[in-house]
């Protein structure tokens, strides 16, 4: 038998900053409101880490962020993102617009061009004109905002359902009918419960819990549907006139 | 480059009220070229069989011949037409024989039988590509947009849909899970089966 | 070593007994010796108007730079050293297109001028391994104008890094005179016409030449049109409307 040493190879160590946990977020834009939700399970690989790991979070009364892909770059990139918020409240004695928010996310994000945050984010809320926004990036901070979007395991299960159901795509409307530009509230909430649902069913990295974050505009009636709606909250923080909800559920454990 | 990818195409399966349906895109590629929106993979085996074979196009023409060539020689030698359950397992054992050198192709069957009772039983399988069959009660899908066919039918399908809901129903599942994926779409083909007939029709989709 | 008082106004950060910074208060002292400018905020917008003191027949008075735009939205009137309003007006216009290229919207007429007066107090003499400072405070007092959400604003900052809003507001040697002028004139629901006669009115009263289109120079910002210095065809029809 050769000695151990004769034979001895160099090794090459490396260690590998990124994993990916799991998990699903989505949101839609409605006229004057804006729904943002994530599922709650944290994995990595086949392992559940922890089955209550919020991605969403609320910034301020009109923005709502959720985040997705390596938690702990999604757990930073938060809390660096209020901490400029509050320097710029500081400094501009006003809230972030929604819009600003987003300018802001993509260059914190193409900050880190070449060790980026390993996240999908997805940004809710409303804008200065009390329309809802939902804004996408992608992990160095390509962004756009459109009417819906979700990211994370399941996009590819959750996304052409939207498309399918939030954009009418592949459908046509009755003669001397057209289709909504935008859909109601509860039609908005139950499509969401419906994506989550699925996702769950076929994925394995979804499931656990669910939380939806609600934003309505200024003087909105979509409000008062929301009150007496099952496991809702409200966590509005100020008397600016956006309210924020957020609707807790449970999602299959399996 | 993986095989499964390397021509494209999706299928999927329906079970309805007395009814069955199956659909698939019309594409071939070669990777990201598309080469003809003419392509068919779904296939009848008798009157209420049909057999869709998404993968590897050459292997889709050598199984299509390969059971063609195995039910006609059941036919004659049973002097009976197969029944759908019976044609899912000589798909498996036909996959199974290339347990270590398979062919790149995961069928989707879909299908009715008459009991002796003479109800009807609507019916539909899959298998992966060495013949392991998955009976599922609600749909099947396979192909390149099959986590996106997973997703739309999850949240589309419901039980015990009339044939003209079926056709909806699978038809927007198809349409808007290969709008999402690169190497599907280029046109569809859906067949509903139901105890007296099958209807065929070709849908119009985008063709990008 | 024994300091007379008037030695605490040799350090230019070192406060004498009486709780004074000498060469801050000498640096608005060197404004006074500037030309007139003045600057009214109307419900419609701003206008900046400044004086160009034309020294020589042969001087080319299109050259004398007085009114500098800061941003689309945002401009900004002198007197004192105007060298001086060269590196705040730098730095304000960097700061304005940092903030649109950071939030994608126009940043405030308080925070750019904010901004400005960050700068105003980085003089003194530099300590060990800190970057090299300016040496002496800067001589000038600028007119910030700008509109934003909060609507069309006037802000004056001065060399002590001070900054005030005002409604109407005259700096330079002719200021005393003009201040007042403008305190009897001003009122809440002017136009923005009555604001550019009113400027020049006030600028021609101080002034020891005969107004015309060569020696003063008019700029406005407005919602519809933003910052803009008026050219000599449009000054000259305004000091004609006078």
């Amino acid at each position: 038998m050769p000695d151990m040493v004769s034979i001895a190879q160099p090794i090459q160590q490396s260690f590998n900053p990124y994993t990916e946990n799991g998990g699903t977020i989505l949101a839609i834009a409605g006229a004057d409101f804006s729904v943002i939700a994530g599922d709650t399970r944290q994995s990595e690989g086949y392992n559940i880490q922890t089955r209550y790991a919020p991605k969403v979070f609320r910034l301020t009364d009109k923005a709502v962020l959720a985040v997705n892909g390596f938690a702990a770059d999604g757990n930073m990139f938060v809390k660096k993102v209020r901490q400029r918020l509050e320097w710029y409240r500081h400094a501009h004695a006003k809230d972030m617009p929604i819009r600003a928010i987003a300018r802001l996310i993509q260059t914190m994000l193409y900050a880190r061009r070449f060790f980026p945050y390993y996240v999908y984010n997805i940004l809710g809320g409303i804008e200065e004109d009390g329309t809802g926004a939902v804004y996408s990036f992608d992990p160095v901070g390509s962004y756009e905002r459109e009417a819906c979007r979700a990211a994370g395991a399941a996009q590819s299960l959750v996304q052409p359902f939207l498309d399918n159901q939030i954009y009418f795509k592949n459908q046509t409307p009755a003669p001397g009918t057209s289709f909504p530009a935008h859909l109601p509230l509860q039609t908005v909430l139950s499509l969401v419960i419906d994506s989550f649902t699925s996702a769950t069913e076929r994925h394995i990295e979804v499931g656990d819990g669910l939380e939806i974050y609600v934003v309505v505009a200024k003087g909105s009636t979509s409000a008062q549907g929301l009150q007496n709606l099952r496991g809702v909250q409200e966590l509005t923080a100020t008397d600016d006139g956006e309210r924020v909800f957020v609707v807790r559920r449970e999602l299959k454990k399996d | 480059m993986s095989i499964m990818e390397l021509n494209g195409g999706s299928v999927i399966a329906m079970v309805g009220k007395d009814c069955v349906a199956i659909a698939a895109d019309m594409r071939l590629g070669n990777q990201a070229l598309g080469i003809s929106s003419k392509f068919e993979r779904i296939f009848p085996v008798t009157d209420r069989i049909y057999l869709g074979l998404p993968g590897l196009a050459t292997d889709v023409a050598t199984l299509r011949e390969r059971f063609r060539f195995r039910v006609n020689m059941y036919t004659i030698k049973e002097e009976r037409e197969i029944q759908p359950e019976t044609f899912a397992h000589l798909v498996s054992s036909t996959l199974y024989e290339h347990r270590f050198g398979p062919y790149f192709i995961e069928p989707v069957m879909a299908g009715i039988s008459k009991t002796p009772s003479g109800a009807v039983k609507p019916f539909i399988a899959a298998t992966d590509l060495i013949g392991c069959l998955n009976f599922a009660k609600d749909f099947v899908v396979a192909g390149t947009a099959s986590t996106k066919l997973y997703g739309v039918a999850e949240g589309l399908w419901e039980p015990d849909l009339e044939p003209e809901d079926l056709f909806e129903t699978i038809s927007q599942t198809l349409l808007n899970a290969t709008d999402r994926d690169a190497f599907s779409g280029w046109g569809c083909i859906v067949h509903i089966i139901t105890k007296d007939k099958v209807v065929t029709r070709t849908l119009k989709g985008r063709m990008d | 070593m024994f300091l007379t008082r008037s030695e605490y106004d040799r350090g230019v950060n070192t406060f004498s007994p009486e709780g004074r910074l000498f060469q801050v208060e000498y640096a608005i002292e060197a404004i006074k010796l500037g030309s007139t400018t003045v600057g009214i905020r109307t419900p419609e917008g701003v206008v900046l108007g400044v004086e160009k003191r034309v020294q020589s027949p042969l001087l080319e008075s299109n050259s004398i730079e007085k009114i500098m735009e800061i941003d689309s939205h945002l401009g900004c009137a002198m007197s004192g050293l105007t060298a001086d309003a060269r590196t705040m007006i730098d730095h304000a216009r960097v700061t304005s297109q940092n903030h649109a290229f950071t939030y994608d919207e126009p940043i405030k007429v308080e925070s750019v001028t904010q901004a400005v007066c960050d700068l105003a107090l980085r003089f003194g003499e530099s300590v060990h391994d800190e970057e090299a400072m300016m040496s002496r405070p800067f001589g000038v007092a600028l007119l910030i104008a700008g509109i934003d959400e909060l609507g069309p604003q006037l802000y004056h900052t001065d060399p002590s890094g001070t900054f005030v809003r005002y409604d109407a507001k005259a700096i330079g040697s002719g200021s005393e005179a003009a201040q007042s002028e403008l305190q009897d004139k001003w009122h809440k629901q002017m136009t923005l016409k009555e604001a550019q006669i009113l400027t020049l009115r006030v600028l021609k009263q101080v002034m020891e030449e005969k107004l015309d289109q060569h020696n003063v120079q008019l700029a406005q910002v407005t919602q519809a049109k933003g910052f803009e210095i008026l050219d000599e065809t449009k000054l000259k029809e305004v000091i004609e409307g006078m």
